[in-house]
């Protein structure tokens, strides 16, 4: 477009680019921009402090559940508990009694 | 440095006016390079708060005076370059959209005969904008620090956190895709301009 031998192209750019910087003006900061800046500092603040809380929050919460769920594995619920204290035959023996579709036979082996 | 790291320190353990003054020395060249960068002026002041904003966040990283300014620049560079992202306008401005009085002024920068009156200056600034959103918004931070802002080599390593030679092999593609931009849209404005000649 502006440079017709391919060795000016850079030589170009160069020019191009050196007088761009003195030739765009220096915007001034406007009388608000220390303000509005601090606004956007104390809201971010502000939205910082509630997401620390919230996952504060969040992290008891999860913390007081799995020790519920611990405590309630933990502790035996008669027959319906996930551990026994029978032994596997005692333990069979019972089921096997609850089960109307074994033969009698087999039970009172059991 | 426009600043002691006394007062670094002192705005790092959270003394507001030692921040209001770091801001203070720094805003206008922040501003300078932020216009460079995304050239829409309606935009820049809302860019610089963004860059101030991360600085206040994360002042209480900086362990050492020297790598402050390389620091601040990486904040501006990567506040430009998300606005620039969202703001995608390489579409909207193109080399192939500049005026007749716009290709004279260009060969009359690279003759180096510019008198840089007010509207000349508007229209190189007008012109460089063009050139630059040609190419991708890395390229045209990374020519825009080194060519326009003068950062030298050492400078740039700072803020990219790369070595110089990777650093070299950039910006000669960057400089290669504005070059080549700016001829693919070549070839129509100079038919625009042997149609007018031949008027």
């Amino acid at each position: 477009m502006y440079w017709t031998n391919r060795g000016d192209e850079n030589a170009a750019l160069d020019a191009w680019l050196r007088v761009y910087r003195d030739a765009c003006p220096e915007p001034e900061p406007s009388a608000n921009f220390m303000p509005e800046l601090w606004r956007r500092i104390e809201e971010r603040q502000r939205s910082v402090f509630f997401l620390g809380r919230w996952a504060r929050a969040f992290a008891t919460a999860a913390a007081v559940l799995s020790l519920g769920m611990a405590a309630y594995l933990y502790i035996p619920h008669g027959h319906n508990s996930v551990f026994t204290f029978e032994s596997y035959v005692e333990a069979l023996a019972g089921h096997a009694q609850d089960s109307p579709d074994l033969p009698e036979q087999v039970v009172n082996e059991l | 440095m426009l600043v002691d790291f006394e007062l670094i320190k002192r705005a790092q353990k959270g003394d507001s006016p030692a921040f209001n003054e770091i801001v203070l020395a720094y805003r206008k060249r922040t501003l300078g390079t932020i216009a460079r960068l995304i050239s829409r002026p309606e935009d820049v002041e809302d860019v610089a708060q963004e860059v101030f904003l991360r600085l206040y966040f994360s002042l209480d990283q900086l362990r050492t005076a020297e790598v402050f300014e390389p620091w601040l620049y990486r904040l501006t560079v990567n506040a430009a370059y998300d606005y620039l992202r969202k703001h995608r306008r390489r579409m909207e401005s193109r080399m192939s959209d500049l005026s007749e009085q716009q290709v004279m002024l260009a060969d009359a920068v690279a003759g180096g005969r510019v008198d840089h009156d007010a509207r000349q200056r508007k229209q190189i600034c007008e012109t460089v904008d063009a050139m630059l959103s040609a190419v991708s918004e890395a390229d045209r931070i990374l020519l825009t620090l080194k060519e326009v802002e003068g950062l030298s080599l050492k400078e740039l390593e700072a803020i990219y956190k790369i070595n110089e030679n990777a650093l070299k092999v950039r910006l000669f593609r960057a400089r290669q895709r504005v070059l080549k931009a700016s001829a693919d849209s070549g070839g129509q404005t100079s038919a625009k301009g042997a149609a007018k000649a031949e008027v």
